[in-house]
């Protein structure tokens, strides 16, 4: 199949000693398993760290706008997964919403062909007038037909145009009826402009639109653009501190870079005003990395990249140190651990640069084929090795090291989709990560199925691999380092489905003979994402709570975390981006002096197999940060626009000016009524008699006397309408019995007289 | 209809996935193992064609809570994986061989020998190639068993011989031990792979008996076959062996020259080139200073002392004597123009004096030969040293100052 990758490259079967390894003489220690340490959330659900991205609500592309209607249906019944993509909806949206592209100078040149008019189209008698006339205003609210030199001509060439606008909409409301058939004229009219109505060549157009069409639907499927995150930490210097640096994007068109001063207390909040700057892309990609004390900033959008640099100082104002520009979109930027100012810069025509700012920039490699085998994705992501020369190369079906001082000469394969680390069918590679600041050499390399960590100095065999099972391809990754004899935690984040995960690894940082050695501690963890939070949120009226729900569960975009210590208690606080500028944060606490493995006893008792466990309630401080955010956001971008309120009406097109006409001062009456209303209120009753002016009810009718005479029905509805209907159904029952028996009686003494006669005829 | 039954199946069963999954990842394992027993019944109409099927989910998952679950004992488990070995013929030898596992995680030796001993037993139908592979996994891990009850007989043994008495029905045991685990192991190793652990077992078996050129075979199999991927271990492993035997440092330096060329970053290098720096060879002199050059290139080396104070010796011999110049100058022109901001920027300076004044001294007098005395690394140690009033800084600044003049010549 297409998934297959062609493993045959002559290394023959490949056994790897993988699952369980030696350490003393004859103890045994799981590859994985084992205890790790626990870290706790603190708080029931993310909390807020910053108002909402206000300006910043884009509605989620959803299947159903680009895929072909009731196919979904039609797919389920097939049991085929080939989604068919509504091209002629779309094509409409295009001619709809930009007329004046598709139609505009052909519109003016054929203006006067046609008649916008109501009217009957009548021909102007003109005689005389040879001359063309002066070209017609564009938007003529009255148009007129202007005459021609000769009428026939006229009347030949000229088009009533409300008469088709009427035979369309008469279309539109005959859609899905299997006998329509296009009248004779909308045939005619269509079939004749089809070829020339156009301004750009319908065939051209159909062209683009399509392939927009299955960039979305590949998008909607899967969107590697967010790979890497946009949202960075950077600590601070010295590791008691507690203000930080988040590096973040927002805005409209999340093209705004800010950088903002953290403070990490128990709910960490934001200091002084964010630093900020405008680019000229949608954001797509913000790296960090700290060199020499000082952190370089890498941001990505699709045709350009940039590079700050952060001053160690807090209060000391980021600068832009350069910036590049592509031809075609980016899709990679990562920033050395090593030497100030360098980066890797990936685009999606499969070159891949060293970037430095004093040097500029070198190209490594360009090859619009991928390494191993054939893959479509024109992905590729690169970032630095142990040694500061080579670089790690990536695609989608694998790693390869190269030195950037001789790229086409030294390089060697780092990890393949293969046999050598047992990939499944059609697994890829989703995002590489160098993990210097946990082990100088070691690499972790996710794909949607699985998590390796892979060790340079022994490449192609996984030293570590895991299963992952998210929903979601994890295309954000962290790692925060753990000390000697501690475990180095990574932290794993989806997109669409925002899960967040925490596994911890344990690998000795020196030594290579342990580098087999390397371990999973602990079963790992899932962590809150940000639409977790919504059951803690005030409630919301339904359609404010529908909308709540679509910004909350809105794609993730980034990840960041940073590691606490506070004596002998440590935090990580994990941020999460969303695709619409929000960011949550969380937070994790671990004891160091507490016991490894906490006993049955100390865990919370467990629900029992319910789909959502009792959940925590949030602290008060979290629901008061959960109340601010819901307030800022229904205050300062309201609604999007078009869902926002009912369509409403004037009142003055509903009633006249004399109906609306307010009465001098308040009559009576009305001192009546409003005394009422508010009795009822206090009284939480209801108001029967609205009209004051008749306080009585009105008489009942009186219920007719019962005629002897009356249908059932009749003598039905006389009593329900009088109020005892039960008394009357009780007595026709009785009635009924009586009558039957009665008429039993009747019959037997009948039979018996008849048997009576006839034993006497018979005797005779 | 039997459509929709078969979609509506399929989504609850997803579902129910996902809640144990949930629950997993919350390590609540009492909830999980609730809805496990629920998604038992996904076995029973199993339409999926995916890559994990239901059962084998259900192997995964079962274990992995019966790992953890504070109520599970190991009898339980025992049950639940013999359950497993059953339910999928295609999985049985791959469920034994990580039941073997857990035994021995938790001790159980004997119980996890007589696991393997039993599924290599096993015989069912035509072997596919990827049980071919496992039953001979299984194989060499009962090898390895055998490896220790041999190795524990051999402790008593040597015990009983320096208490004076010799007790054969141990010796013969421990002969039959030795068999078994050699047959084992000398067939996985013949397999490409990645077999540290059986390599070093079969070779320590092998020396014991004093086969040596059968252990040197194998070694140098592991090592130098293309077949095997390329494992900086195996070299480690003949290098080990070579030097315990006494060989020629002529061989040693050849095993090492390859690590070299592999993992130019190995902590061997260290030795590497000592021994070099020791040989009368002009061109080994010149290797060991390329290899310790090329060791601190990479940043796990940025802070040792000893590689530095390694360099820091061979550039000082080779600027006093004058001769050899061109050395320094061959490797000091790949990295001249990234060595200054990756070793010897003003921030390192800073951070070596205050951490390790022994690594900045070492560094100082290399950066002050190799980029002259105006160089940031160098000035400040300098300065920061006279200011001590240590007497090494003092020579240190007399020899930069006097030797200035090299960096113009290597840089040129």
């Amino acid at each position: 199949g297409p998934g297959e990758p062609d493993g045959g490259t002559g290394r023959g079967p490949l056994l790897i000693s993988r699952l369980i390894s030696l350490q003393a003489e004859t103890a045994f220690v799981p590859r994985r398993g084992g205890t790790g340490e626990s870290w706790e959330p603190v708080d029931a659900a993310a909390v807020p760290l910053l108002p909402p991205n206000a300006s910043c609500w884009i509605s989620p592309l959803a299947p159903q706008d680009i895929l072909y209607r009731g196919v979904l249906h039609g797919k389920l019944q097939t049991g085929k997964s080939v989604a068919t993509l509504d091209f002629t909806k779309q094509l409409g949206h295009f001619f709809v919403d930009h007329p004046e592209d598709a139609f505009g100078s052909l519109g003016r040149l054929l203006h006067q062909n046609f008649y916008l008019g109501n009217s009957k189209l009548r021909v102007s008698v003109c005689l005389g007038v040879t001359t063309l006339p002066p070209t017609p205003p564009l938007a003529a609210a009255s148009p007129r037909l202007y005459p021609f030199s000769l009428q026939g001509q006229a009347r030949d060439s000229t088009i009533r145009m409300t008469s088709l606008t009427e035979e369309i909409d008469r279309l539109e409301a005959r859609r899905g009826c299997p006998q329509q058939r296009l009248t004779a004229r909308l045939r005619w009219f269509s079939h004749l402009c089809r070829d020339w109505l156009f301004e750009v060549p319908l065939g051209l157009l159909a062209d683009r639109v399509h392939e927009e069409l299955l960039l979305q639907w590949a998008d909607l499927l899967f969107d590697d653009s967010p790979t890497g995150g946009a949202l960075a930490w950077l600590p601070p210097e010295d590791r008691g501190a507690h203000t930080g640096r988040l590096v973040y994007p927002g805005g409209q068109a999340m093209n705004h870079l800010y950088f903002q001063d953290v403070v990490l207390e128990e709910l960490p909040r934001v200091w002084g005003s964010p630093v900020q700057f405008e680019l000229n892309g949608r954001i797509r990609q913000v790296a960090a990395a700290r060199v020499d004390g000082e952190d370089f900033v890498g941001v990505r959008s699709d045709y350009h990249c940039g590079i700050w640099r952060v001053p160690d100082k807090t209060g000391m104002a980021p600068t832009p140190l350069q910036v590049i520009r592509t031809d075609v979109p980016a899709c990679c930027l990562t920033v050395s651990p090593h030497l100030p100012g360098e980066l890797a810069v990936c685009t999606q025509s499969g070159a891949v640069y060293l970037w430095s700012v004093e040097m500029g920039l070198q190209r490594l490699r360009r090859d619009p084929q991928t390494m191993f085998f054939r893959d479509h994705s024109p992905w590729r992501w690169s970032d630095f090795t142990a040694h500061p020369r080579v670089l790690s190369c990536a695609d989608r079906t694998g790693l390869q090291c190269l030195d950037a001082r001789a790229p086409e000469r030294c390089h060697f394969d780092l990890f393949k989709v293969g046999e050598e680390a047992s990939c499944q069918q059609g697994e890829r590679v989703v995002l590489p990560m160098y993990l210097g600041r946990a082990h100088p050499s070691q690499h972790l390399i996710t794909t949607q199925f699985s998590v390796y960590v892979l060790d340079e100095r022994l490449p192609m065999v996984p030293v570590l691999k895991w299963a992952h099972m998210m929903k979601a391809p994890p295309l954000f990754a962290h790692v925060t380092p753990g000390g000697p004899g501690r475990s180095h935690k990574v932290l794993l984040g989806a997109s669409r489905t925002q899960e967040l995960l925490l596994l911890q690894y344990q690998g000795k940082r020196w030594g290579f003979s342990d580098a087999a050695t390397c371990q999973l501690a602990g079963p790992p963890q899932k962590l809150h994402s940000i639409a977790g939070c919504l059951q803690h949120l005030p409630t919301q009226l339904p359609h404010r709570h529908c909308l709540l729900q679509q910004r909350l569960s809105s794609p993730a975009a980034g990840l960041a975390a940073a590691l606490q210590e506070d004596g002998l208690r440590e935090s990580l606080l994990v941020f999460q981006l969303s695709e619409v500028g929000d960011i949550f944060c969380q937070r994790l606490t671990h004891e160091a002096a507490q016991p490894l493995a906490p006993t049955e006893a100390e865990l919370p008792p467990e629900s029992c197999a319910s789909p959502q466990p009792s959940a925590a309630v949030p602290s008060p401080a979290a629901a008061l940060r959960y109340r601010r955010w819901l307030k800022a956001l229904s205050k300062g971008c309201g609604e999007p626009p078009h869902q926002s309120c009912p369509p409403t009406f004037s009142q003055n097109r509903l009633f006249t000016r004399k109906e609306l006409e307010t009465p001098a001062g308040p009559s009576a009456l009305h001192e009546q009524a409003r005394q009422r209303l508010r009795q009822a209120m206090r009284e939480g009753g209801r108001i029967q008699h609205w009209d004051p002016s008749a306080p009585q009810p009105p008489p009942l009718p009186q219920p007719l006397e019962f005629v002897e005479g009356l249908d059932s029905l009749s003598a039905r509805l006389t009593a329900a309408w009088s109020g005892d209907w039960c008394q009357w159904w009780e007595e026709r029952s009785s009635f009924n019995l009586a009558q039957r028996q009665r008429v039993l009686r009747e019959r037997r003494r009948r039979q018996k007289r008849a048997r009576g006669r006839r034993s006497l005829s018979a005797s005779f | 209809s039997s459509h929709e039954y078969k979609l509506n199946f399929r989504k609850s069963k997803e579902l129910c996935l996902s809640y144990i999954q949930d629950a997993m990842l919350q390590k609540q394992w009492k909830r999980a193992a609730e809805f496990l027993t629920f998604y038992v019944e996904s076995l029973e109409k199993d339409f999926s064609r995916e890559h994990v099927n239901p059962s084998e989910m259900i192997w995964r998952i079962g274990t992995e809570i019966l790992c953890h679950h504070s109520c599970s004992s190991m009898k339980e488990f025992n049950s639940f994986t013999e359950q497993m070995k059953t339910l999928a013929v295609k999985r049985y030898l791959k469920v034994c061989l990580e039941h073997a596992f857990h035994l021995l995680c938790n001790g159980l030796t004997n119980e996890a020998y007589q696991n393997l001993s039993l599924a290599e037993s096993w015989r069912f139908g035509e072997q596919t190639a990827i049980q071919n592979k496992e039953m001979k996994l299984i194989q060499a891990y009962r090898g390895l068993l055998d490896y220790y009850s041999w190795s524990k007989q051999k402790n008593i043994l040597l015990k009983q011989c320096q208490d004076g008495f010799e007790d054969f029905s141990v010796e013969q045991e421990m002969h039959s031990c030795f068999r078994k685990a050699a047959m084992n192991l000398k067939e996985i190793i013949k397999v490409p792979g990645v077999w540290d652990l059986f390599v070093k077992c079969y070779v320590d078996l092998l020396e014991f008996y004093g086969d040596h050129n059968e252990a040197r075979q194998v070694l140098n199999e592991y090592a130098y076959n293309s077949r095997f991927p390329a494992n900086p271990n195996a070299h480690v492993y003949l290098y080990e062996s070579l030097k315990r035997h006494g060989e020629p440092k002529k061989s040693l330096i050849s095993v090492l020259k390859i690590l070299h060329d592999i993992v130019p970053s190995h902590e061997l290098m260290m030795d590497f080139n000592t021994m070099l720096q020791k040989s009368k060879k002009r061109k080994k002199r010149q290797l060991g200073l390329e290899v310790i050059f090329a060791a601190l290139d990479y940043a796990g080396w940025k802070q040792n002392v000893k590689a530095w104070s390694c360099l820091a010796r061979q550039v000082k011999q080779i600027v006093t004597s004058e001769k050899h110049l061109d050395w320094i100058k061959q490797e000091w022109n790949s990295r001249k123009d990234w060595w200054p901001a990756f070793h010897f920027s003003r921030y390192l300076a800073k951070r070596n004096w205050q951490e390790n004044e022994n690594l900045s001294y070492e560094k100082a007098l290399v950066a002050g030969i190799l980029l002259g005395k105006e160089c940031k690394y160098f000035k400040y140690v300098s300065h920061q040293g006279c200011k001590t009033r240590a007497r090494r800084f003092r020579v240190l600044k007399k020899f930069v100052n006097k030797h200035n003049l090299v960096y113009l010549r290597i840089s040129g």
